[in-house]
């Protein structure tokens, strides 16, 4: 399914040497002017994080004025209500950090076992990971929940495993998609040279997946910082939360909606993720065109 | 390499074992235990009573209006699908086959585009949340009034949301397209139509497949941003089927049996539409 | 309750149900067999901004029934764009805020019926007192700033934000919003009740009473239930213990050495309580399910969005048919 047609990076406009028309402006114009309402709601939630918050839900489109501007009140009030938002974005980054490693190592291992030892059980392993893929999370939520509980798995630090077990089949999928086209001779080199299949994987195969590997973490990393349903029946929820959890908390799970707290933490999570995503564009870009499988 | 791995026990123990025992935790057992499950009336694990297939005779025959709420969903949920696809792809098409011209500004124009798929489904909800009823409000209605409103709420934020992502994969994909081949069907006398629909769709199909089948799945596995948006609308307006099940098991006491044979029913929905998408692209790339 | 009361280990020889003030406090099943245990005692009703009353040349004295509520809420509705205030706040539907209507309000037609039948609970509620729903329900989206139909995205916090603004004058919550709403200062606070036109509702009081309990897992070791009693004596007759229930949650508990909380919404429930108004007792735990509550909370806001007979109808059908169904779809 893996499209080996597609090309897995994509090139700027600058690569591709065409003269330019002068009736292009008007595309320019034109796209300017889709963009700037492309961006329109998360500059509406910037706007609003400094209003208060029941002018935030009677009119958001309006600017600060003096009698709604509240300064940096709400963010004072997201991070320091009951809520804790800090602890949550913290809970989040541990959850994400742990996860993406722990996949990133355990998949990529498992792959090249997967694709080095042809037998029945790796097959079959392999299937089931396929076949994991496309079943959805409401089929396993309850049972999941329940079996994590008992093993006590409802915690940050424990959690990442439960990630992996959900997230092995896209992972897996796209390692030995890879692996596939691997050539063997290269491992064989090391092996004369006397490397074992632990540092012929680690100096040799792991290097060669380098790509791959960045790709599969970009995509875990965007699905699991951003999960919401996962974390809130596995985690014990009155004391981890994650920043989704805290922000549909927000809206309702105390019988109150704090508008000004939502844009606030809003803002502080959209900043850090728009500026990573203009530093990391090349990497996520292609992560997207390699995982564009994951279903 | 394979007789070495094969023959010691540890490599299996390294290599495959602890994904192989995450995965038993994470996803068999989970499973296993959810297809027994859907065949019990139960409230919490330690009590339960084997109903047969009664949970799911419940689904399409038991209460008039239970009834009437799954298959408003059902059908919400499919056209949701459906529109979303066509939608999506559309526009996503579109803007890619333009910014593969060459005019100022396509990368930042590409940026752009793709930076709502960075925040979750929840995040989206919420702003779209706010901003909607703020443009409703003109209408002295809100997104919860009735299904359509929830409907074309859920319709805008999904575009929002996936036409970057779709675009991006369009994007390389037309840029696999040789300009020789265009140029020479050109010299031959075709149109600037003609050529889209001669030459570069036929070529991206892959593409166009692909992005169909990822665009159809998650419309009709939509659970975050249904929930943040319109939490089901009033008397389940705007309920998907994702939020009904999800609502079946938890704020409903002694309908998690009910709860699970409709999560076994979704899977083999979903299933079924995933397995018809893959054997389609299969044959479309046979050819 | 019929739900989990097999969870439940039985409490009726527990100190902590001997420690409570009255045995009115102890959730009986229909054995009579003690469940659970009351730990937090709250009341509600219309929270009333007196100032803004008496701004408005009216007086906390002329309230005594719905009739006079209705007079003084349209007064005050019409003149609102002079006055600069609105009578009711926005009763906000959102579903992080409809169990002000869906759950409170709907104790009260509740709460009369039982009281007119002489019952304590039932599995088939009549209905007999929605009239009076009807009416309360339209004086609060009606004489309020906020459109009817657009109550299904307004929130109970939008509500506070208007009264604690001065925006309003009525404000329908409950003892636990003290922290919120002192802003307008305790001098101008003032309960009015609830009152949904039925008959000898001058003398009505507001609404006290409690919809959680303490239970005991029945399922666990004998040693862990011994366990948990012990502390929770502990809690409601140690000096630590009641001090933390009283100053650290604020709570207003049931047991004879409780101590007294710094809150100026019960003091003045006490005080009506006093003056010899009759308090309503709260009736949600005889509710047959959520679902009940969900439904009955969906056709209120379809009301408020298009206020008919039909779409009335809709809401008597939810809260009497919707109680029978319910409560057979549960035994």
């Amino acid at each position: 399914m893996a499209d080996n047609n597609t090309p897995t990076k994509i090139k700027s406009a600058d690569e591709i040497k065409v003269k330019r028309k002068p009736s292009d402006i008007i595309f320019t114009i034109v796209f300017t002017i889709i963009c700037a309402f492309w961006v329109y709601p998360l500059i509406m939630v910037l706007i609003n994080s400094f209003k208060e918050k029941l002018s935030i839900s009677r009119d958001p489109f309006n600017l600060p004025d003096e009698k709604s501007f509240v300064g940096l009140e709400n963010f004072d009030r997201a991070v320091n209500s009951q809520m804790d938002f800090f602890s949550a974005l913290v809970n989040s980054l541990i959850i994400t950090v742990l996860s993406v490693a722990l996949i990133l190592l355990c998949t990529s291992m498992c792959a090249y076992f997967v694709i080095r030892v042809n037998t029945w059980y790796t097959k079959l392993f392999y299937y089931l990971c396929l076949f994991s893929m496309i079943v959805p999370f409401q089929m396993i939520m309850f049972p999941l929940s329940k079996v994590t509980d008992i093993l006590q798995l409802n915690t940050p630090f424990l959690i990442p495993i439960v990630y992996l077990g959900f997230g092995a089949g896209t992972a897996l999928f796209m390692f030995t998609n890879f692996l596939k086209s691997v050539p063997l001779e290269i491992e064989e080199a090391a092996m004369i040279d006397g490397c074992g299949p632990i540092k012929t994987f680690f100096s040799v195969v792991l290097p060669i997946m380098k790509p791959t590997i960045i790709s599969v973490g970009i995509l875990e990393t965007m699905w699991i910082w951003n999960d919401y349903l996962l974390p809130y029946l596995v985690l014990r929820i009155r004391f981890y939360k994650t920043v989704p959890i805290v922000i549909q908390y927000f809206q309702g799970g105390y019988g109150k909606v704090e508008w000004g707290a939502i844009m606030a933490s809003m803002v502080i999570t959209i900043t850090p993720i728009v500026i990573l995503y203009l530093c990391l564009q090349k990497h996520i870009v292609k992560g997207v065109l390699n995982g564009a499988v994951k279903g | 390499m394979e007789k070495v791995m094969k023959k010691n026990p540890l490599y299996f123990c390294l290599f495959l074992l602890p994904t192989l025992l995450a995965f038993l935790i994470g996803f068999v057992i989970p499973f296993g235990m959810g297809i027994y499950m859907s065949f019990f009336k139960f409230n919490t694990i330690d009590n339960m009573e084997w109903v047969g297939l009664d949970n799911f005779v419940q689904i399409f025959t038991g209460d008039e209006k239970e009834v009437g709420i799954v298959a408003n969903s059902f059908w919400f949920t499919a056209l949701f699908a459906i529109l979303s696809t066509i939608a999506i792809n559309v526009i996503a098409f579109m803007v890619a086959v333009l910014l593969t011209r060459n005019f100022g500004g396509t990368n930042l124009f590409r940026t752009i585009f793709f930076m709502p798929n960075l925040l979750g489904g929840v995040l989206l909800g919420t702003i779209w949340k706010i901003l909607l009823n703020g443009v409703l409000v003109g209408m002295k209605q809100t997104l919860t009034t009735n299904g359509t409103n929830g409907f074309i709420g859920l319709l805008i934020l999904m575009i929002w949301q996936q036409v970057g992502y779709m675009m991006i994969i369009y994007v390389a994909g037309l840029q696999g397209v040789s300009d020789d081949l265009k140029e020479a069907a050109r010299i031959d006398g075709a149109n600037n139509k003609q050529i889209l629909f001669k030459i570069t769709i036929p070529l991206v199909m892959p593409s166009i497949s692909m992005c169909t089948f990822l665009t159809i799945t998650n419309g009709f596995k939509l659970f975050d941003q249904n929930l943040t948006l319109t939490g089901g609308g009033i008397n389940h307006n705007s309920e998907m089927l994702a939020l009904n099940i999800y609502n079946t098991f938890y704020s409903r006491v002694g309908w998690k049996g009910i709860g699970q044979a409709k999560a076994v029913l979704f899977f083999l929905l979903v299933g079924a539409i995933a397995i018809i998408q893959l054997k389609f692209t299969q044959s479309k790339e046979a050819n | 309750m019929a739900n989990w009361k097999d969870y439940c280990a039985d409490l009726s020889d527990a100190a902590i149900t001997k420690e409570l003030t009255s045995q009115d406090f102890a959730l009986k099943d229909s054995e009579g067999k003690v469940r659970g245990v009351a730990y937090v005692i709250e009341t509600y009703g219309i929270i009333t901004n007196k100032a803004l009353i008496e701004k408005a040349g009216h007086s906390m004295d002329e309230i005594k029934d719905f009739e006079s509520l209705k007079a003084v809420a349209d007064d005050i509705h019409a003149r609102a764009a002079e006055l600069g205030f609105d009578a009711f706040t926005s009763a906000g539907m959102d579903s992080s805020s409809d169990w002000r209507f869906k759950t409170h309000l709907a104790n009260l037609p509740i709460y009369y019926e039982y009281k007119a039948d002489n019952i304590g609970t039932t599995e088939a509620i009549k209905g007999s007192f929605l009239d009076g729903y009807r009416k309360i329900w339209d004086l609060y989206i009606t004489d309020s700033a906020t459109e009817p139909a657009l109550l299904s995205s307004k929130t109970g916090s939008d509500a506070e934000q208007e009264f604690v603004d001065g925006q309003a004058v009525f404000f329908q919550n409950g003892t636990w919003e003290y922290d919120a709403v002192k802003a307008i200062g305790d001098e101008n606070l003032a309960w009015t009740p609830i009152y949904i036109d039925a008959d000898g509702e001058e003398n009505q009081g507001v609404c006290t009473g409690t919809e959680n309990y303490l239970c005991v897992n029945g399922n666990a070791a004998d040693e862990d239930v011994k366990a948990t009693l012990d502390f929770l004596e502990w809690v409601v007759t140690s000096e630590e213990g009641t001090d933390a229930l009283a100053n650290k949650m604020n709570f207003v508990s049931p047991f004879k050495k409780a101590k007294e909380a710094s809150n100026t919404l019960v003091k003045l429930a006490n005080e009506m309580v006093a003056a010899g108004k009759t308090p309503v007792s709260w009736n949600f735990p005889t509710m047959p399910s959520e679902q009940w509550k969900n439904d009955v909370g969906s056709a209120l806001t379809a009301y408020a969005a298009n206020p008919s007979d039909d779409t009335w109808e809709a809401v008597r059908v939810a809260f009497v048919d919707g109680w029978a169904k319910e409560y057979a779809a549960n035994k």
